[in-house]
């Protein structure tokens, strides 16, 4: 009986406790299902609308003095309605066509840009350790105890109050207002609305910044729990959103709502009652510690996996697209004879040079760099295979890749194993684990699965990484976790014109399976699909099959060079080279320049480790120049210019989803192909 | 008799209204046969539990006698099904004859993944002169290294129709193979099909809006009106029973 009272007594705390952060769960997906009823945009940028805001509250409370209610007016109901605004005007207006898949990566690349054009305009630098005070006085520090069982402080009264107010708003809106009705409409039936006269772009203009009003709020009340102010933690804002929303299946408002506040309670009786299990039967402990962060993810992956309507459901293209999508651009697939013979001839010649260069000119630091673009770019093969044939987006590409890091860590550290058998077997069972999550993944469509691997990501981010099988555990933290480099008999891997060079093999090999896998059945197979999943079924092509190879061979491709990369770096290195956030960034680079090709595989991995070094810091212009002291003196420029420029980038893909460098070959291609035709006319 | 197909006492219930009511369908070896009625009568939804898209509440579907029903649309492919689409499905960015030749390659299920990898995986010869011929047949060669979307709605039905024919198909179900055509392209549609016919030696379904070409091509005409049968015989007697007449509400002459 006292332990029944006591239970109760601890799920009622934790039912109370877990209330304040579901009030604001519930908000951000209010926000989130909003714009996604109404333009059918899955914004994973949201969470980076949400750090906006709450970066601009802190500057202007923190760094400038003002008072709160200023702070939080200018942040919240005037930068935040207007980033929305500008989001819908300047970008996903123009989108409206766009199948939903590519409107995702639109907002990938918003959520890599957008917190660091916030922090290049405002000249605002995250500051670790000092948090966020709540919008209230004293906010932390006075309680109230209403029910005996939890004290609430005055920050976490706030965000009820505010969630509750923001929930009552919407409803009056809908309920009363012309633009409720407008949008009620809209999400009802969505082709006949501008046919009786409603405006959509208003409509989804307003959506848009009610929306992203709704993230700034959310953003500026959760701030004081979050450590510090980093665009990454508010990253993981969206996969909170997504979870509550998907109990809606991101069309019910209501449900989202409830969906967040059941997401702060689940989570909050979770902890409560985990501590006390895990005494008792101790091989729940490491779960105890690594599980709680982790528990949006786990709820997410479970939702998506085991709730078969999600499955079901039909995506969402834009319900305002009055029009089917227009056919994707002509490619150029006959190319003329002599241009194919300069290209390669080029290309020869182009790799020659700068592989001269490096192997007499370059020092210690760019002998390094160039190894790490090169394995970078085999690393980016991987999603040549699963988005450039597949069609598919995976947001799990580093968890593959460091899946074949740590295998060669664990292997060589525990066995005293070979680094290359080692790394082999890391691609192997990078292998089965893609084909695993393949499995119950596949039958979700392309944003679904997207998101699921999202969640697979940050769950091996929050659990995995730190069992002591995985990611070393204790000893990583004192040690590192080291990898030797490879040895091969007489050949000392350990010197690093001896590395690149295997490294350029190992990329030249990958390559040339890469392109036998597309000419072959399997990249058919694939393109079929792509194309028409039921025409492909009409010929005997089986859909799951096909995919299950594709992830299978992805994430053996990713497994290898994470395992390259980390005996590269002697060390995995995972939160710098492979943490779900940094891996959005490998995708964003590769999708701006070119998912399908081997081509574009290898010129976004030179991007991507060489572009700030060579461009950024002022390196080749000021070769160009000669003299570093005669470069502008805005060199050299910083880092995040890069998160700008390809997260800018691409947000194209929407239009040109072979990607830019691939677009403007086959355009110049074309005019060349013209020319020479014409000539030979002539001739 | 050998029945290619024969689909029995299919029943199908959408949110508890009947879409298709105990409706049986065969279809001979080498026959052409129609299956027409008015909007809404439950052609697209019989034809969708023939091909294995949907799983009907009732009924059994025999394919050359095996029990396919609990088959999904890829396996029955295989097992000799070829369908073509009333709005046109084919693979963006390929190639004409790469149409053909993935469906070559699915059916003679040589495409193993560790040829591929030694780049054994390339089309063989033979495989581009099996596609080849087909082109011919149908009369499209020229146009085999064209990417699809330069072609003409009518040459892209010849290209399905020649997609569906490299499975060697005992049966082709045509989903309104006339929609979008005009009366020339649509004539030189049906002789196409027959033609090749002729040599192939498949069975044909044919679902059809165009009662003209029903007429001319079909031997044996099934009608649905309201998710059941109305009507089944002899395309020739079946279009002049009255029943069939007021179901289309006299919307068609024949002539």
């Amino acid at each position: 009986m006292i332990l029944a009272s006591g239970f109760f007594e601890d799920l009622f705390r934790g039912l109370l406790q877990g209330t304040p952060p579901g009030a604001v769960y519930a908000l951000i997906a209010l926000g989130f299902v909003l714009t996604y009823k109404t333009s059918g945009v899955f914004n994973l940028a949201f969470g980076a609308q949400a750090y906006i805001s709450a970066a601009m509250y802190f500057k202007a409370h923190s760094v400038w003095g003002w008072p709160k209610w200023a702070a939080l007016l200018v942040s919240v109901f005037v930068l935040a309605p207007l980033v929305g605004l500008v989001l819908e005007r300047a970008i996903f207006r123009h989108l409206r066509t766009a199948s939903a898949v590519s409107k995702l990566v639109v907002t990938i690349g918003l959520s890599v840009a957008l917190p660091e054009i916030f922090n290049w305009a405002a000249r605002f630098s995250a500051v670790a350790g000092r948090q966020i005070t709540g919008i209230v006085p004293d906010g932390a520090g006075v309680y109230y105890d209403p029910f005996g069982v939890y004290r609430f402080n005055r920050d976490e009264l706030a965000m009820m109050a505010v969630a509750l107010a923001g929930t009552l708003l919407l409803a009056a809106l809908f309920r009363f207002t012309m633009m409720g009705l407008s949008m009620r409409a809209v999400v009802e039936s969505p082709r006949m609305t501008e046919l009786s006269g409603i405006n959509a772009n208003r409509v989804s203009a307003f959506a848009w910044a009610l929306s992203s009003t709704f993230a700034g709020m959310a953003g500026v009340l959760i701030a004081p729990r979050f450590n510090s102010l980093s665009s990454g933690d508010y990253f993981t804002l969206v996969i909170i959103a997504v979870a509550a929303a998907a109990t809606g299946l991101l069309v019910s408002l209501p449900r989202a709502l409830l969906g967040g506040l059941g997401l702060g309670w689940f989570i909050a009786v979770f902890n409560t009652f985990l501590p006390g299990l895990a005494d008792d039967h101790t091989w729940l402990r490491p779960f105890q510690e690594n599980l709680t962060p982790s528990l949006p993810f786990v709820v997410l992956f479970a939702i998506l996996v085991l709730w078969r309507a999600v499955g079901r459901q039909r995506e969402a293209s834009d319900p305002l697209a009055g029009v089917d999508p227009p056919p994707p651009a002509l490619a150029a697939l006959e190319r003329h004879p002599k241009l194919t013979l300069f290209t390669r001839l080029f290309g020869v010649f182009f790799v020659t040079v700068v592989g001269l260069v490096v192997w007499f000119r370059a020092d210690v630091l760019w002998m390094s760099l160039v190894t790490k673009a090169v394995i970078i770019a085999l690393i980016y093969l991987s999603v040549t295979v699963i988005t450039g044939m597949g069609g598919q987006i995976s947001l799990c590409q580093g968890t593959f890749a460091a899946i074949g890091g740590f295998t060669v860590f664990q292997m060589a550290d525990r066995f005293n194993m070979s680094v290359l058998a080692a790394a082999l077997i890391g691609a192997a069972l990078a292998a089965v684990v893609g084909a695993l999550l393949s499995l119950p993944v596949l039958r979700l469509g392309g944003v679904w699965l997207a998101i699921a691997t999202l969640a697979f990501a940050f769950f091996f981010d929050a659990v995995m990484v730190k069992f002591s099988w995985v990611g070393g555990g204790s000893t990583a933290l004192l040690t590192g976790t080291q990898v030797p480099r490879p040895l091969i008999g007489p050949i000392d891997f350990a010197s690093d014109r001896a590395f690149l060079v295997l490294a350029v093999v190992a990329l030249v090999v990958v390559s040339v399976v890469v392109i036998q896998l597309r000419e072959g059945t399997i990249g058919r197979t694939l393109a079929a699909l792509r194309g028409s999943e039921v025409a492909a079924a009409s010929i005997g092509i089986s859909a799951a099959r096909a995919r299950i190879v594709a992830f299978a061979v992805s994430a053996a491709i990713a497994g290898l060079g994470g395992a390259l990369l980390a005996m590269h770096q002697q060390n995995v290195n995972y939160a710098l080279n492979f943490a779900p956030v940094v891996a959005l960034f490998w995708l964003v680079v590769v999708v701006a320049l070119g998912a399908r090709t081997v081509e574009g595989a290898i010129q976004a991995g030179a991007a991507f480790a060489l572009f700030e070094p060579l461009i950024l810091q002022g390196e080749l212009l000021g070769w160009i120049v000669r003299g570093e002291e005669r470069l502008p003196e805005f060199f050299p420029l910083s880092g995040n210019w890069r998160l700008i420029l390809f997260g800018l980038m691409a947000m194209q893909f929407a239009r040109h989803p072979e990607g830019l460098v691939e677009h403007g070959k086959r355009r110049s291609a074309t005019r060349i192909n013209r020319w020479l035709e014409s000539r030979e006319a002539r001739a | 008799m050998t029945w290619v197909l024969e689909a029995s006492g299919v029943s199908v219930a959408f949110a508890g209204i009947r879409a298709l009511d105990d409706v049986s369908v065969s279809v001979e070896a080498g026959e052409r046969v129609g299956l027409i009625g008015p909007n809404g009568a439950g052609k697209t939804t019989l034809f969708n539990c023939l091909l294995g898209i949907l799983r009907p509440d009732a009924g059994r579907v025999l394919l050359n006698g095996v029990d396919v029903g609990g088959w999904p649309a890829h396996r029955r492919a295989r097992a000799g099904m070829g369908r073509t689409f009333q709005r046109v499905e084919l693979f963006a960015d390929t190639t004409v004859r790469e149409h053909l030749l993935i469906a070559e390659r699915i059916r003679n299920g040589t495409g193993a993944f560790w040829k591929d990898l030694i780049g054994r995986g390339r089309p063989t010869p033979g495989e581009i002169a099996a596609c080849d011929e087909v082109l011919e047949l149908l009369g499209i060669a020229e146009l085999a290294a064209k990417p699809v979307e330069s072609l003409s709605l009518g040459q892209s039905r010849l290209v399905e129709v020649g997609r569906a024919l490299m499975t060697g198909p005992q049966l082709l179900l045509l989903d309104e193979p006339s929609s979008g055509l005009d009366r020339d392209e649509t004539q030189v549609l049906a002789d196409t099909l027959r033609s090749v016919q002729d040599t192939r030696g498949y069975a044909v379904l044919l679902v059809e809006h165009d009662v003209s070409l029903v007429a001319d091509f079909t031997e044996r005409t099934y009608v649905l009106d309201s998710g059941a049968l109305i009507a089944e015989g002899p395309t020739a007697d079946v279009l002049a029973d009255p029943a069939v007449r007021r179901a289309y509400l006299g919307s068609f002459e024949v002539t």
